[in-house]
């Protein structure tokens, strides 16, 4: 049994040199590539001085590079930090500071954007080399084809994936090996993931949704076809590539499916050996999900639930017999290996028809946030209801109730985290990123809750006296400081914003105010 | 005609610039330049953009039509705006 991530691929390697695991971009690599160059970039970042533990930033668009970048860094003992090739270099700078990249994988082209800062190398997957510090990935075929050592056990830290803060200050969601793995042996023994199965990868590398593609694949010696970043702009092509890559497993967020059955006319497509379809990350709208439903007949289909501190800890079967009496879809019951249950304020359990919070326990849950004790600890709570210290469990802030059947349903947040095409993004973030700029004295922003994209982001903003802003220069304002998905799509600018009778900026009254805008 | 295509580059560069582009944090798009990989039109803004030139152009585009060839660039989209424009 695999204790380490990389030995999934490892094993794969032994069984299968010869089949395609990864396919990108027109390109493709097989397991005895894909092992072969991991190893070799291990090689190269111990010469360079990574060491077990450091942190490697992956910073470039999808590419079979990608996998081979996340398993050499494993290989090495080392811990990566995937970034979003797409978000400002501010931000991307803000994150490879915070968690202090020993090392940096990325483009030439990528690599001008930031900052200069120092590392013990950059690796460089396209573009040319200058300087000492920097390597081209061609020479990886200098380094010797046998991974260094392994040194690295379960518990130490695979990966770290940030998500928006509250505050503007992403937080690092640190995972352990062994939390990845308890989510990949569940998903292997749920979906029966085989070596004849091609897995789709439509979720950006930072986001946990890909733990699921490339690991599930690797494990059983399947394949994972990266969707690069500009085929899901076009819904025509994404299908297209779901015939052509003959998918038999697809995950995404709800939103992307949707934005296939709008545009892709999937009714027109061979879709046959879609055998299994699982989402995640929003709540799936009822109207589409029958409509999906009826458009793959044959294929399973999965509601999964995690925050990415536990990655996925529900699921549910959508049972097609049942979606037309259904209002709401459950995120269902634990995964293996995984205890949910909802207390109230209090700490206590919550019974059937009562509502709490959702506290996660088991070893998929994270250790905590990268160099924020504070967070991890507020995260964390000692289990009440069991009689020994020492166990913790995560809150997810997510507020649930369980029904008749043993399932739970998602209620809502106990916090301003919204959720828009599948993207966690904390309103606080966004505000932080207007707040930044000199004429504004008020911000507040609006999530509209919207079938197609799950909300989209309005705010509303009082400017200083005197001062002239306009709606385009602050979107490109935060253009600069948070990634595009958290852009309010509208900035309504006011002299001021209505207030409370406590003296608090009134989001009841804005909220009303944005979705009747949003009708209109 | 010529005239009429400037127009037409005009109004199209303006929506771009006005509603797609400072989201992304661009203020220099010069009308050859990648519109997609450099993420001024992402999932959401395609359809704003569609709906825009449906409105404006008196034209149909349909889902298959929506392709990176033809929404590129500014020239790109203009060249589609022309050719359903005759």
């Amino acid at each position: 049994m695999a204790y380490l991530l990389q030995q999934l691929l490892i094993d794969s390697a032994h069984r299968y040199p010869d089949k395609v695991a990864v396919r990108a971009r027109g390109r493709s690599l097989t397991y005895g590539e894909l092992d072969l160059r991991s190893s070799q970039l291990a090689r190269l970042l111990r010469e360079r001085g990574v060491r077990r533990g450091d942190r490697v930033g992956l910073f470039f668009p999808k590419a079979v590079e990608s996998v081979v970048a996340m398993l050499g860094v494993l290989k090495a003992g080392a811990v990566y930090v995937p970034l979003d090739p797409h978000a400002p270099a501010r931000r991307v700078a803000s994150i490879a500071d915070d968690c202090g990249v020993r090392a940096l994988i990325t483009t030439a082209e990528r690599l001008r954007t930031l900052p200069p800062r120092s590392t013990a190398c950059t690796v460089l997957v396209s573009g040319a080399a200058q300087g000492a510090e920097q390597v081209p990935w061609s020479a990886l075929e200098t380094f010797p084809a046998s991974a260094p050592p392994e040194s690295a056990i379960e518990s130490d830290l695979a990966y770290i994936l940030y998500t928006s803060g509250s505050t503007g200050r992403p937080k690092g969601v640190m995972l352990t090996h062994r939390n990845a793995l308890t989510f990949v042996d569940w998903c292997a023994a749920t979906f029966r993931i085989g070596p004849d199965d091609r897995l789709s990868n439509h979720a950006p590398l930072h986001f946990d949704l890909s733990v699921f593609d490339v690991y599930n694949a690797l494990g059983a010696g399947a394949t994972v076809s990266l969707i690069h970043e500009e085929i899901t702009v076009f819904p025509q092509r994404l299908a297209a590539l779901i015939e052509e890559h003959d998918i038999t497993v697809w995950y995404s967020v709800p939103s992307a499916l949707v934005y296939l059955l709008l545009h892709a006319d999937l009714a027109a497509r061979d879709l046959d050996r879609l055998r299994l379809v699982l989402f995640a990350g929003e709540v799936f709208p009822m109207k589409y999900l029958k409509t999906l439903a009826d458009l793959l007949p044959r294929a399973e289909l999965y509601n999964l639930y995690g925050p990415t501190e536990t990655n996925v800890c529900t699921y549910h079967r959508v049972d097609r017999w049942k979606l037309a009496g259904q209002e709401r879809l459950p995120i269902g019951r634990a995964c293996a290996n995984t205890d949910v249950f909802a207390l109230d304020d209090e700490g206590r359990r919550v019974g059937p028809g009562g509502t709490g919070e959702l506290v996660v326990r088991g070893p998929s849950v994270t250790p905590g946030y990268w160099g924020d004790p504070e967070k991890s600890r507020r995260a964390r709570l000692d289990n009440p209801l069991a009689p020994y210290p020492g166990e913790p469990l995560y809150r997810t802030g997510d507020l649930v109730t369980l029904d008749e059947h043993g399932e739970y349903l998602f209620l809502g947040r106990r916090d301003n985290q919204v959720k828009s095409r599948g993207y966690r993004i904390e309103l606080g973030d966004i505000e932080a990123a207007l707040y930044a700029h000199p004429a504004v004295v008020e911000a507040a922003v609006i999530a509209v809750p919207d079938d197609d994209v799950g909300s989209r982001l309005r705010a509303f903003v009082a400017v200083r006296a005197g001062e002239t802003l306009t709606a385009g220069v602050l979107q490109t304002h935060c253009a600069g400081l948070i990634p595009r998905y958290m852009v309010p799509e509208r900035i309504e600018l006011r002299a001021e914003l209505p207030k409370t009778s406590t003296g608090k900026t009134d989001r009841t009254r804005l909220t009303a105010e944005a979705r009747v805008a949003e009708a209109a | 005609m010529l005239s009429m295509d400037r127009d037409a580059r005009a109004a199209i560069r303006e929506f771009v610039m006005d509603r797609l582009a400072p989201t992304t944090g661009r203020l220099d798009i010069a009308d050859e330049d990648d519109l997609i990989d450099t993420g001024v039109i992402d999932s959401l803004g395609i359809f704003q953009l569609v709906a825009f030139l449906e409105e404006r152009f008196g034209i149909t585009i349909g889902d298959e039509e929506i392709t990176p060839e033809n929404f590129g660039s500014v020239l790109a989209i203009e060249r589609l705006v022309a050719s359903r424009s005759r």
